[in-house]
Formats: structure tokens, C-alpha cells, sequence
């Protein structure tokens, strides 16, 4: 094996090993209790590190999966048995023990149990921050370092969050179960998926790999929610998978190799993943059984109509125009409110755009946004304006704190000074 | 390491391959759909209010960021922001008059928070 086929062996091992370490985490810790979380994660790390080591000596067995959750039952089992855990009722261990004997590994429980680890990680009394630490690290499989990483953080910011986390789950009982009032806690859970899945998305991020994962394991959380028949409304469930499918889509065309961003007008079409554009569209009309609309569905449908465009100038702006002006009904702010200015000046021309703009600016503190200047920059460079372009892009410069923003602002500015 | 490798790549495939004109069909009967009911006004919701996501985009002089494609791929890529403490957003939620029973509501709420940027 070459060393990029290594490599990526590598990488696709971690990557199985990060998504069962999830699985069985969840089913374990149906067994010992939500109180000794970390000590289901200090099992499957075990099982992992015993499966590295005897898989290299013996090869592969020939359902890995199967290894990975009888090894870990076992595990489980012996420490079940000598009582070494924080108990509540000794009945209860005791209960537990007999039925993890009898356990016998199926789809179902496992994507059962992951389902309660959502919404217990997604408790209401644990702080939002803690939420995705909690999910990336014990549903997800992420390393302290990995997430620190993505968070732009240190490690020891993350490990607080995740003590924190842990601990309100103790303070609050918090049991292992899928609540009662499902909506509630649903609409937490899809938040801090989108949140994953936005950090996965977001091209700030160093590692590519980490930021991957992240978009994938975030559309395979949403995929659970899907799946499980203890959530009756689904509706939403599916929009939101339905958006990160569409995004996903553009990944592979919108890195440069040198890690900076391609616009949209510039990406190479042929790199978008048909596939997802496909199940996008699929998850897109199940979320059209129940009478609701959401901002998820609404961001699905404006993603999806660049996916289907051929070319960027064959989009379809007064499609996603429209739906800037559905999604305005259910809340008017200046943020959407700037990503409607771009549809509107493709599709109703850029003085229209120039004076939404210079309005949101004068009814909000958009104007100290770097954003806004960069959008009012491009619009006024349409118009061949280049005085006004250059104000703008500088201002957008000044405003900007970002280094890689920062690069790609620079890079315009160079594009419209005239050579003297 | 082989039959893992093969193992790990067996992923599922879509159910169906759209061509071009149904995917542009689907596309467009979501539109409609979402059209229609926002202009009946209609938005069934079976939870009371206070249950229901919101979406921050804006509260209050604290623009938050959100996940929209415009100003993230088409103009210029992307945009950190600095915001607040999502606890905080929600309380100042609660104060706001736009969602007394009755207005629209909203189901979900992605809100991207990023803590301050080094």
C-alpha cells in the first residue's frame, strides 16, 4: 500500500471506529446508568484499543461490528458484577445485569439508544456549549484535541464543558430515556445537529477531515431522528437533513487547494454530489406531509435551487428571491435581510439591491457588520462603480477580524485598484 | 485491514435517481408549497408557544449568524460572528412582542454561535 492508500485506511478506520464508539456508548450506558457515562466511554476506549491489537495479529473478523459490541458487553459485564460503579439501587444493577447477559446487538436498540444519548446530551439544563461537547465527544466520537479544534478553544475549555455537562446531568437526574414532551427537546436536539454540522460546514476550520466528519456525522445524527418511530412529527426532521444534504452537496467544489474559498460562480459544477442532491430532494418532499413550514425547510428549498442550477447564471433568483420573502413572514431581520439583498440584485438588478441595502443599514447596526460592506462592495462593482467598491471593501476590511475573511477581502480590493 | 476497508465503504445509496427535470419539479412544487402557506397565513402547530424553537438572526443590537447560502458562498465565502451566550438570546426572546400568541411562529432554530475568535 502506497502512503496515501495508507493514509486514507487510516482515516476510514478512525472514521468507523469514531461511529460505533458512539453506538456503543449509548447502548452501555442504558445499562450502568447516565450517572456513569464516562465510565461507558472509558469501555468502548478499551474495546477499541483491544480491537487495533487483535485485529492486527488475527485480521479482520468477519462482522467487526459484532466483535466491537460482544467485546464491550463483556467488558460491561465483569465491572456490572464486581459493583464497581456509582449505584442508585442495587436492584437495579442487578436487573441490568441479567438483561445485558441476554442482550442480543440489534439495528434497533442501537439506534434506540443513540436516540436517548441525543436527548439526554441535549437536556434543557445543560448549557449549550456543553451540549455539542457532550454530543461530539459521546455520540460522535471525537477526541478533547478534535473538538477543541473546532471550537477554535483549548483543551481544557472543552474537558470543562464536558465536566460541567456531566455533572448537570447527575444534578438533574437526568434519565436515560426519550422524553415525554418530545417537540421540546426535539427542536434542541436539531439545533445543536445544525450547529455540528455549521461548524463541519464552516471553511475556518484547519483540519478538512475534522470538518467532514462533522458535516457527515451530523447528517447521520439527523438520519436516527428519521428512522426512530418514537418521533411522530417528522417534519422537520427531514427539512433539516434535507439542508445539510443540499450544503453538503458543494463541499468537495468549494475548497481551493490552498484551503481558501471558491465562490459559488466559480465552482466547478461537476464536483457537486449528485447523490445528495438526490436524497435532498427526496428528505425535501417527506417534509411536505404536515401543514408547517419552518426555516429549515425554507433554507433547504434556496440550497437545493442553487443544487439544481447548471450554471450560476442559470439560477433560478426569483425562485429563491420568493422564498427570501416567505422566510421574511416568519422573521424580518437585517441578517436575512442581507441574503435576500444578493437574490434581489440578481433577480430585480443592483440599484434595487443598493437601496435595500443602504435601508437595512439606516434601521440597523448592520453597517458595522464587515459582511454588509463586502455585499455592498460586490453590487457597486457590478455597476462598474469602483470609487464605491473600494470604499466598501476597505470598510469591510477594517471591520474584519477574521485572517482568512481577511485574505479573501484583500484579494478583491487588489482586483479593482487601478494599476498606476 | 482489506474486507474492514470494504466493510466501512458500503454505504447506502439513494433510493432513486431523479433526473434533472424531476429534481427541477421537486424543487419547484417545495416552493409552491412553502408559498402557499405562507401566504394562507397558516402555520398548524401542535405545541404551545412556549415550546417552540425561535429563530435569532438579529435580537436587539446582537446579530447572530445564521446558515444562509447568500452571503456565505455567493458574495465572499463565509463570516464569523461574535455573539452572545444563546441563554441570554432566548430570555431576550421571551421580552419580545413579535411572538405573542397568534404570529407567526417558528418551528426550529438554527442559530451558528461562535465563541470569540482568536
Amino acid at each position: 500500500m502506497n502512503k496515501s492508500n495508507k493514509k486514507y485506511s487510516r482515516e476510514l478506520a478512525e472514521h468507523f471506529f469514531r461511529t460505533e464508539y458512539g453506538k456503543i456508548v449509548s447502548v452501555i450506558t442504558r445499562y450502568i446508568g447516565v450517572n456513569n457515562v464516562e465510565t461507558a466511554e472509558d469501555i468502548v476506549q478499551e474495546t477499541l484499543l483491544k480491537a487495533v491489537d487483535f485485529w492486527q495479529q488475527n485480521g479482520v473478523p468477519e462482522n467487526p461490528q459484532a466483535w466491537l459490541y460482544t467485546t464491550a458487553k463483556n467488558i460491561t459485564l465483569n465491572i456490572l458484577k464486581r459493583k464497581k460503579l456509582q449505584t442508585r439501587h442495587h436492584s437495579e444493577f442487578h436487573r441490568n445485569t441479567i438483561e445485558l447477559e441476554q442482550l442480543q446487538f440489534s439495528n434497533e436498540i442501537i439506534l434506540d439508544e443513540q436516540l436517548k444519548m441525543m436527548f439526554t446530551c441535549c437536556h434543557p439544563s445543560i448549557s449549550e456549549n456543553s451540549q455539542i461537547a457532550l454530543i461530539l465527544k459521546i455520540l460522535c466520537g471525537f477526541s478533547i484535541s478534535e473538538i477543541a479544534n473546532a471550537f477554535f478553544t483549548s483543551n481544557e475549555t472543552i474537558n470543562k464543558r464536558l465536566v460541567r455537562g456531566r455533572k448537570q446531568l447527575r444534578d438533574n437526574k437526568v434519565s436515560f430515556e426519550i422524553p415525554k414532551e418530545i417537540n421540546e427537546h426535539l427542536a434542541i436536539v436539531q439545533k445543536t445537529i445544525y450547529l455540528l454540522f455549521n461548524e463541519g460546514y464552516s471553511p475556518t476550520q484547519k483540519n478538512e477531515l475534522i470538518r467532514l466528519d462533522l458535516c457527515l456525522e451530523a447528517m447521520r445524527l439527523a438520519k436516527i431522528l428519521i428512522t426512530n418511530e418514537s418521533i411522530e412529527e417528522k417534519t422537520n426532521c427531514y427539512a433539516l437533513l434535507a439542508l445539510m444534504q443540499f450544503n453538503a452537496s458543494r463541499f468537495k467544489a468549494r475548497l481551493n487547494t490552498d484551503n481558501s474559498i471558491v465562490e459559488m460562480k466559480n465552482q466547478d459544477r461537476i464536483k457537486w454530489d449528485k447523490d445528495l442532491i438526490n436524497s435532498g430532494t427526496l428528505n425535501l418532499n417527506q417534509a411536505m406531509k404536515s401543514n408547517q413550514i419552518s426555516i429549515y425547510l425554507i433554507l433547504a428549498t434556496i440550497s437545493a435551487n442553487h443544487c439544481i442550477a447548471k450554471s450560476f447564471g442559470d439560477t433560478n433568483w426569483s425562485a429563491i428571491l420568493s422564498l427570501y420573502d416567505n422566510l421574511l413572514e416568519l422573521e424580518d431581520s437585517p441578517t436575512i435581510r442581507l441574503n435576500r439583498a444578493v437574490a434581489l440584485s440578481k433577480a430585480k438588478g443592483n440599484k434595487k439591491a443598493i437601496a435595500e441595502l443602504k435601508s437595512i443599514e439606516l434601521n440597523s447596526d448592520i453597517g458595522e457588520h464587515p459582511m454588509f460592506h463586502a455585499t455592498l462592495a460586490e453590487f457597486f462593482k457590478e455597476e462598474h462603480k469602483f470609487v464605491k467598491t473600494i470604499e466598501h471593501l476597505k470598510k469591510a476590511i477594517s471591520l474584519t477580524k477574521n485572517k482568512r475573511d481577511l485574505k479573501l477581502l484583500e484579494k478583491k480590493l487588489i482586483a479593482v485598484v487601478p494599476i498606476s | 485491514m482489506k474486507e474492514f476497508m470494504l466493510f466501512i465503504r458500503s454505504e447506502e445509496k439513494p433510493k432513486a435517481n431523479l433526473s434533472p427535470e424531476q429534481l427541477q419539479q421537486h424543487i419547484e412544487k417545495v416552493g409552491g408549497f412553502i408559498k402557499r402557506l405562507t401566504d394562507e397565513g397558516r402555520m398548524k402547530s401542535a405545541q404551545p408557544l412556549e415550546m417552540e424553537g425561535r429563530i435569532l438572526s438579529y435580537q436587539n443590537g446582537k446579530i447572530v449568524d445564521g446558515p444562509y447560502n447568500e452571503t456565505k458562498e455567493v458574495i465572499s465565502g463565509y463570516y464569523h460572528l461574535l455573539a452572545k451566550d444563546l441563554e441570554e438570546a432566548i430570555e431576550i426572546t421571551k421580552e419580545d412582542p413579535r411572538f405573542e400568541e397568534g404570529i407567526w411562529r417558528v418551528e426550529v432554530r438554527p442559530v451558528k454561535i461562535v465563541e470569540g475568535i482568536n
